[in-house]
């Protein structure tokens, strides 16, 4: 069995330090992610082998539970473990031991582990299928073995799963949708055959946009007041609550403090108006789209596609091995309205990638239950 | 003379020939007392259904007929049942009661088996016994009746790596015996399946019970790169009861008057009416207490009417005349019963038939008649 380790608090210094060591993390799992989340308590905690060295680390976001002086102790699309472990309970016991110490009443990680995945193919053959609603009846391209071990353990480790049947309603999502940037031998691919895996509408719109004259430039902390006017104008048309100014500012000084190009703003122009733009986040090999916005005039001018082109192109030029779309819903159904939204991500030529979902550990069970009726009340988002 | 089970031939083999298209991969149980029907007629009715199904797919390739899988497998319950079927199916015999190291199982080597084992020791110790052994790994199910847990899978996989384990050569597949339907068996087979799928097993073959067509329709869509073996044993002999008649012969009736003294334990008659000896006791399984599987207290205290031995007064019996369940007189025989046949009520002629409900897999018939 896996020798004892010791959970404790860590400087954001050496948190940081340990992401840096590693090829990748999420990046809700770096202190500058907590520095953003202010409602929330953070805690950075490292897992000290027997000879006292860092081998794992996290990022802790404690919601307090109302009038009460005790929280849920939230790891998003973490801890930055060894997954692979059989062994998981010697990594995850002394880390409940010390949420519980801290006051948790429960505890949800995130294993940043990939359960299957679906190519391109497989998830458009399902879109195609008359019969198929949800990503899980399509047969996937891969089953990784390491991910069904870790839900195996959880499982077995009393761990519940918070997964919600086809939408968004959980805190992170289940499903993603990635764009491999390295080929099967691992090197990387160039933009030839990136561009090569879209699909031809994809091709087209990068192309027409290049002969509109769309320019993409990276832009610094004086242009994010225009990408949220972009982006309010974007929640007013697509129908969801935008974010302040102020969270991407935060945003914006807490990611940028933590490497120079963390936060990208990515900004489409055409003839001086503002037709798209974006917010990219990199941590090591993982590059992510975050953020987008576009303008409702113009729309011909494919500024949206560019601002993607030109991000896949940032990722890869920094040596990133996925590019990340995030989330999408499980479903396939055609009626679906989130459906043109895999639509619009399949073109890229990426994969539909399963994680392992959000855990859930009840530390204190009746305080837990009432926290669960808490959340069922409101909808289950949290 | 007999307790006989009567079976309508064509109508029995239509529901039979019905399942087999409808169910891919069909693995027929033949187990027990064979259903009632005995164990040699559902093995050589098994091989009847593979034939047909190679008819079927040479007759017209394109034709429906044409997706109907080889029966190639049956399961019998013990190695003792082995003998039975051995000589009437000429496919694989799979074994469910899981592999040990002593008794009939130990002594078992035949090429046709697939074993089942249901533990490391076990999987351990019938590799040195026989390295070209066939076998399936139990996953244990919430049933917790034999089978290993996601960990045992896991050291089993390591286990089949050596090369006394042939690479895992001998592995047919991983099996689940689930419950009876509680709702849906969903939930519970895609968490097995994820113990399947962390173990990194030489197999992509599942055997399972008690799956509705339409579970296994969704298992086979979520599952496609897994090959489906569903097993099944009373919806494939017993499916279509209609098909299915039992009969007691009348061998004698006496009319009795109020007080008349009767029977093993000289009882008395409470009333006038006729005594009723039919074909059919303890031998055939007439008049045990059989748990009906049904869990309600009425459905309990039905069973114990029928059946009960240590009942005080007359208690129903499972015969029937002009449509009426007829009363045991008192607790049946070896092999007759004895009935009570109130005053007014018709009476049976000697050697006319009575029907008879009894529980298929515990019933023994003394002829089994298929038209």
């Amino acid at each position: 069995m896996t020798t004892p380790l010791h959970v404790r608090p860590v400087t954001e210094a050496d948190h940081l330090a340990f992401v840096r060591s590693r090829p990748s993390a999420s990046f809700l799992q770096t202190p500058a992610w907590g520095q953003v989340k202010t409602e929330w308590r953070r805690e950075s905690i490292g897992w000290f082998d027997d000879r006292d060295e860092l081998v794992g680390a996290a990022l802790v976001l404690y919601r307090q539970l109302p009038r009460l002086t005790r929280y849920l102790a939230y790891l998003p699309e973490g801890p930055l473990v060894d997954w692979e472990s059989a062994d998981l309970a010697a990594w995850l016991d002394p880390m409940v031991a010390h949420l519980r110490g801290q006051g948790a009443f429960g505890v949800r990680i995130g294993p940043p582990v990939v359960v299957r995945r679906w190519d391109t193919a497989a998830v458009k053959d399902g879109i195609a299928d008359e019969g198929v609603r949800l990503l899980s009846e399509v047969p996937p391209t891969e089953r990784s073995q390491v991910g069904a071990r870790v839900v195996s353990q959880l499982h077995e480790l009393g761990w519940r799963p918070q997964s919600v049947a086809g939408g968004f309603a959980a805190g992170q999502p289940q499903f993603v949708f990635q764009l491999p940037l390295r080929d099967a031998a691992g090197e990387p691919r160039s933009e030839d055959d990136l561009l090569k895996g879209m699909n031809q509408q994809w091709r087209r719109n990068i192309k027409k946009a290049d002969k509109a004259g769309v320019e993409v430039t990276l832009g610094g902390p004086a242009d994010l007041a225009a990408f949220h006017a972009l982006y309010v104008h974007t929640a007013e048309r697509d129908g969801f609550t935008p974010r302040p100014l102020s969270y991407f500012q935060k945003m914006q000084a807490a990611l940028g403090a933590e490497e120079p190009d963390r936060f990208r703003l990515h900004l489409a122009h055409h003839e001086g108006d503002l037709v798209a733009a974006t917010i990219a986040i990199r941590v090591g090999e993982h590059a992510w789209y975050s953020y987008g916005a576009s303008s409702t005039e113009k729309r011909d001018v494919r500024g949206s596609n560019a601002v993607q082109w030109a991000m896949v192109r940032d990722a890869l030029a920094a040596g990133a091995a996925v590019y990340d779309l995030r989330g999408i819903t499980e479903t396939l159904d055609g009626d679906d309205p989130h459906v043109g939204l895999i639509r619009f991500k399949v073109g890229t030529g990426g994969e539909a990638v399963e994680l392992a979902g959000e855990w859930d550990l009840p530390v204190n069970r009746p305080l837990y239950a009432a926290f669960a009726a808490y959340l069922r009340r409101r909808g289950g988002s949290s | 003379m007999s307790l006989d089970l009567t079976v309508d031939g064509p109508r029995w083999r239509a529901h039979l020939e019905r399942t087999a298209a409808e169910v891919p991969g069909l693995v027929p149980v033949c187990k027990g007392n064979g259903y009632g029907f005995g164990l040699g007629r559902l093995a050589r009715k098994a091989q009847w259904l593979d034939d047909r199904a190679a008819t079927a797919r040479e007759a017209d390739p394109d034709g429906p007929g044409a997706g109907r899988t080889p029966v190639d497998t049956i399961a019998v319950g013990t190695y003792d049942e082995l003998a039975h079927v051995r000589t009437r199916f000429g496919g694989s015999l799979l074994v469910l009661t899981p592999w040990r190291p002593f008794g009939t199982a130990a002594e078992t080597r035949d090429p046709r088996v697939v074993h089942t084992v249901s533990r490391l020791d076990d999987l351990e110790a019938l590799l040195a016994q026989d390295p070209d052994a066939r076998y399936v790994l139990e996953r244990r199910t919430s049933m917790l009746r034999h089978g290993m847990d996601a960990r045992d899978l896991w050291r089993a996989a390591d286990l089949l790596r050596r090369p006394a384990a042939r690479g895992g050569r001998g592995l047919e597949g991983v099996a689940f015996h689930l419950p009876l339907e509680q709702g849906s068996h969903l939930g519970e087979v895609q968490r097995l399946m994820t113990d399947v799928v962390a173990a990194g097993l030489p197999t992509t073959t599942v055997w399972a019970s008690h799956l509705t067509h339409h579970e296994l329709a969704t298992l086979r869509t979520q599952y496609a790169d897994y090959t489906w073996r569903p097993r099944v044993g009373t919806s494939l002999w017993l499916g279509d009861r209609s098909a299915l008649s039992v009969t007691s012969t009348v061998l004698d009736a006496h009319p009795v008057e109020r007080g008349d003294a009767f029977g093993y334990r000289s009882r008395t008659a409470p009333k006038a009416g006729h005594l009723l000896i039919v074909s059919g006791g303890t031998a055939h399984g007439i008049g045990l207490e059989a748990p009906t599987g049904e869990s309600s207290v009425k459905a309990r205290a039905a069973a114990l009417a029928r059946g009960g031995l240590d009942a005080v007064g007359f208690v129903r019996s499972p015969f029937s005349t002009d449509g009426k369940q007829r009363l045991f007189a008192e607790p049946p025989h070896m092999q007759a019963s004895m009935l009570f046949l109130p005053a007014g009520a018709r009476v049976p002629e000697v050697g006319e038939k009575v029907p008879v409900r009894v529980r298929y897999t515990t019933t023994t018939f003394d002829r089994v008649v298929v038209s």
